[in-house]
């Protein structure tokens, strides 16, 4: 074998697996014992984020089936029913729906006749204990038009009202400003959520913000002893950003937990009027919702603690 | 170089230089600056003015991102030893050469860490942990994880201060031994017996002003440092 180079392979894997090692000893394991050595000063950030979380998460799904709520609003303050008197012959109701499909605004008229707006009320909430209240069908036919924009429905309104084959007590379902106050409801809602929401985020990410620099000040000596010995930044800071991690994945799952079984509870208790109040909310929904609830507390967590570490640990 | 803290300068237009396997003494009264220049040759503070050079690194200049790159160069020693309380000597010294390098396997820095602790006379205490060891002891582990990754350069800040006469003898042959292998080693100290009898170069810092540098061999008795 004399004069024969062999060529050994270079241990890649070897060092992959070394620096590896001491990455997760240095990063991970060393920030997970230190949190659970300091769940006594974790435990105002982790309690606050979760409350943050939960009720982030509840707003979200209450907000998504407000905006649900809103389009179902919409298309419905769009549609306006011509109600029309129980004795209007045919010829009357047919030139009016002839009169309607002409004009350019609208989009559709449908014809429903008083047996077809009984069946239908009878799968609306209330209204089958109002049916039953009296022997004779109580809902009148009507001539359903599809506005094809919501600010023409005044219009459409003023030209059928007085028509001859139109209900005179109860002409339209048009409600003036209606949908406007749905909408102003709705905005009220939302600026309250968003604001309610930003001052608990606030009190949250600085609750966990103190807690890390806490952290930070109880380990002043090891934090000195590790930049004396020559650890890089991240080496030094790296661990309590991980803390800030736990903390907030910690939070996150819980808050998506909570979050995630209050609308499957929801789902499961009321189906019928849950789908009435709270439209589109499903399993698939609470699930996304959960998620994104467990991402925003990492993300939380992680973030608030770079600020902190940013701010408090000097190199 | 020039240090200022306000209106005060501490350190004030100080030349110097340190030759590999030189053992220097920095003496001075307190609050004459010699804390301060250890600090700036560790990066721990900047100079106000002039440049601070360790083993190629421009340490006056360097980002504080970077600042591990010059350290791993500068083996530190402190009066106060600065051990993780937590672990033992051996996890001690290891733990200064697989921060500097990941690279480094446990049973390498194991092995070395061992290798440095019998250098100092500990190699049977490896597994104690710093409140199980004695002053000089604790002492010992700090010098060993200064030098376990062989930096060029050895700062001790009063390193014999919480020592007794004896140990701190056993210290000095130390130091001795590590310049003896090529490291240069920088001691700011108050004893003045140490200093006089090793007859080491020695830097005097008065009022943040060097005022003295006197090579090794021509200390004398000094007793001006005494009065000092």
């Amino acid at each position: 074998m004399a004069g024969v180079v062999v060529k050994g392979r270079f241990p890649r894997r070897r060092i992959i697996r070394v620096v590896s090692t001491n990455v997760f000893r240095y990063l991970f394991r060393g920030a997970a014992r230190n949190w659970l050595r300091n769940i006594g000063g974790t435990a105002p950030a982790l309690s606050s984020m979760t409350l943050l979380l939960l009720l982030s998460g509840l707003v979200g799904l209450v907000g998504f089936a407000l905006h649900n709520l809103e389009q179902v609003q919409a298309g419905q303050a769009s549609m306006l029913h011509v109600y029309l008197r129980d004795a209007a012959p045919y010829v009357d109701i047919d030139a009016l729906q002839a009169r309607l499909q002409k004009d350019p605004r609208i989009a559709s008229v449908a014809y429903t006749s008083k047996a077809d707006a009984l069946a239908r009320a009878q799968g609306t909430p209330g209204l089958p204990q109002l049916a039953a209240a009296t022997d004779s069908n109580p809902f009148p036919a009507s001539l359903d038009v599809r506005v094809k924009n919501i600010e023409d429905v005044a219009a459409i309104d003023g030209l059928v009202r007085n028509d001859i084959a139109v209900d005179a007590a109860q002409p339209t379902s048009y409600d003036r400003g209606a949908y406007q106050r749905i909408q102003a409801v709705l905005f009220g809602f939302a600026v309250a959520g968003f604001t309610f929401l930003a001052l608990l985020g606030f009190v949250a990410v600085t609750v966990t913000m103190n807690s890390i620099r806490a952290a930070i000040h109880s380990r002043r000596d090891e934090v000195t002893i590790m930049q004396l010995v020559g650890a890089p930044r991240w080496m030094v800071r790296g661990p309590f950003v991980v803390e800030g991690a736990i903390t907030g994945a910690l939070s996150g799952a819980t808050a998506a937990l909570i979050t995630f079984g209050l609308a499957m509870l929801g789902i499961a208790e009321g189906s019928s009027t849950f789908t009435q109040f709270a439209p589109g909310v499903t399993v698939t929904v609470a699930a996304i919702a959960g998620v994104i609830v467990f991402a925003a507390g990492l993300c939380l967590g992680s973030g608030s603690s770079l600020v902190s570490v940013r701010r408090h640990l000097e190199s | 170089m020039t240090r200022a803290y306000g209106p005060r300068l501490a350190l004030d237009d100080v030349h110097l230089a340190l030759e590999p396997g030189e053992l220097t003494f920095l003496v001075g009264p307190s609050g004459a600056g010699k804390t301060t220049l250890l600090k700036l040759i560790n990066r721990e503070i900047r100079p106000t003015k002039g440049e601070v050079w360790v083993d190629g690194i421009a340490a006056h200049k360097i980002k504080a991102s970077r600042v591990s790159e010059l350290r791993r160069r500068v083996g530190v020693v402190f009066q106060d030893y600065k051990l993780l309380p937590r672990l033992t000597a051996k996890e001690n010294v290891a733990l200064a050469l697989q921060v500097v390098d990941l690279r480094v396997s446990d049973e390498e820095a194991s092995e070395r860490a061992i290798d440095a602790l019998e250098a100092v006379g500990l190699g049977d205490r490896g597994e104690s942990f710093p409140d199980q060891l004695s002053g000089g002891q604790q002492q010992r582990v700090a010098v060993a994880r200064a030098v376990v990754a062989q930096p060029p350069l050895l700062i001790a800040d009063e390193p014999t201060g919480n020592l007794d006469v004896d140990t701190s003898w056993e210290m000095m042959d130390l130091f001795a031994d590590i310049a003896a292998f090529g490291t240069a080693v920088l001691i700011a100290t108050h004893n003045v017996e140490i200093v006089t009898r090793l007859q080491r170069r020695v830097l005097t810092l008065v009022e943040g002003r060097l005022v003295r540098d006197q090579p090794a061999g021509r200390t004398g008795r000094m007793e001006w440092l005494a009065l000092s």
